[in-house]
């Protein structure tokens, strides 16, 4: 440094000042960086550390029904006594399956115990997912709101079908997904080639089947559905009779 | 380290570039609304000798990131999935050499190959958003670009990491630019005539 206090300091001196300067900020841009890697990994493992343990099933629902039992089963053995619904053809203008009879499809729950959906009196509304599926994953919880607040309709019976399971696809195990969502709709797991699935003519999901109480199909739709059309399936499902025409364009069965 | 753990951790990097991404956008700003102050200028400068090298680092994260989800957590890529693919893994090899010649003209190489990745990714991120609704066409095995394998925050999903990546890319690139800290300083120098010209011509 300078004694001599009316002169500058020389210019090489405060061209080494400031590129020490430089050199340190470039420092602390490195710094920075680790720092924020470092801090992420850190909130990582302590944000998921505490997740380890999954969601409970088994308990009760708001909707009155009980959230979808413990157990992961993913594939479960089915048997479908009956034919088949044909396929829900997209494009098509009317569904060959209206009026047919649904098969019996027996299988288990995600806890191995046994379900089974057919015709049996009771007017239904069967509920395929699959937990990959985004417009599922929208659906399932939009579905069990409308449950929750309005209960379990006592005279239609909603049952559902998780298939599709792929366990390198997202969101596996269905199970869990079903239970971290509260559902409370009794399902039926499928097996590894979605032999439930396509004894109701399964085309995409989410795919919803309406049964008469003889068990004649009487309107089949996939895509997501708003609460008003939710509603306009069960009332189809008490009625026989399918939604009418004050149904938007976009979710009718030819879409 | 669990497939959670490491998706919550990719996550909170990628918001960390968007961070940065808007950090030096808003730097900007400054710059231009705020009368050029000299500190933004050295700060600039000092950005663009170290921008290859983060771009590089992000870049390489983002490739250990994308194999770890479809080797190690066996997540499926989608064809979205492999056009950023496509962008972003050749960036590690070429800021790499980049960041070891001090190449700063790798910013016409690499930037518009971010910036294609970006596209994709913001098209890709879009999709999975807000699946479009193809009524009973779309949620079909064969299509699924829109499955959520990553959901952190409600928001961050694969591609919008992706897309994070890339936007950090393209901003290093630009600032990677030769710094015009000689037109900075000389403006700067009409009313402070006697320290940075000086650094100036030291470095030229």
């Amino acid at each position: 440094m300078s004694n001599r206090p009316n002169r500058r300091t020389p210019a090489s001196v405060r061209v080494a000042e400031a590129q020490a300067q430089s050199r340190s900020r470039t420092l602390w841009i490195v710094v920075g960086v680790a720092v924020v890697v470092v801090l992420a990994l850190v909130i990582a493992i302590a944000l998921t550390r505490n997740e380890e343990e999954s969601a409970e099933g088994g308990g009760a629902s708001p909707s009155g029904g009980t959230i979808v039992p413990s157990g992961d089963v993913s594939e479960g053995s089915v048997a479908v006594t009956g034919a088949d619904l044909p396929p829900l053809t997209s494009g098509a203008t009317s569904d060959p399956a209206v009026g047919e009879t649904i098969p019996t499809v027996a299988g288990e729950s995600f806890d191995g115990s046994s379900i089974s959906i057919g015709p049996d009196g009771q007017p239904k509304v069967v509920l395929i997912l699959a937990h990959w599926c985004p417009h599922c994953q929208a659906e399932v919880p939009r579905i069990q709101a409308w449950l929750d607040a309005n209960g379990m309709p006592d005279d239609v019976e909603l049952v559902a079908i998780a298939t599709g399971t792929t366990s390198s696809r997202p969101n596996f195990p269905p199970g869990e997904w079903l239970r971290e969502e509260g559902w409370s709709v009794p399902t039926l797991v499928d097996d590894a080639a979605g032999t439930a699935g396509a004894a109701f003519g399964l085309s995409s999901f989410p795919f919803f089947v309406v049964t008469d109480g003889s068990g004649q199909v009487v309107y089949r739709i996939s895509g997501e559905l708003d609460e008003a059309q939710w509603e306009a399936l069960i009332e189809a499902a008490r009625t026989g009779t399918a939604p009418g025409g004050g149904e938007s364009g976009e979710s009718s069965p030819a879409s | 380290m669990s497939v959670d753990t490491a998706s919550l951790f990719f996550a909170l990097l990628a918001l960390a570039c968007l961070t940065a991404v808007l950090a030096v956008l808003g730097g900007f700003a400054v710059w231009l609304i705020g009368g050029r102050p000299a500190a933004l200028a050295s700060l600039r400068v000092d950005l663009g000798r170290v921008a290859i090298p983060l771009a590089w680092i992000v870049a390489t994260v983002a490739t250990l990131g994308s194999l770890y989800f479809s080797e190690i957590a066996d997540f499926v890529p989608c064809t979205l999935c492999w056009y950023q693919r496509i962008c972003m893994y050749p960036l590690v090899i070429v800021l790499g050499v980049a960041a070891l010649r001090r190449d700063r003209d790798v910013r016409f190489y690499a930037g518009p190959l971010a910036a294609v990745g970006a596209l994709v990714a913001t098209y890709h991120s879009w999709i999975q958003a807000y699946p479009p609704d193809g009524g009973t066409s779309f949620c079909t095995l064969d299509a699924p670009c829109t499955e959520r394998y990553v959901w952190e925050f409600g928001f961050v999903s694969l591609p919008l990491m992706a897309l994070s990546g890339f936007l950090f890319v393209i901003t290093m690139m630009v600032l990677a630019r030769p710094a015009h800290l000689r037109r900075t300083i000389e403006i700067e120098s009409e009313r402070e005539p006697f320290i940075e010209r000086e650094l100036v011509e030291e470095k030229a």
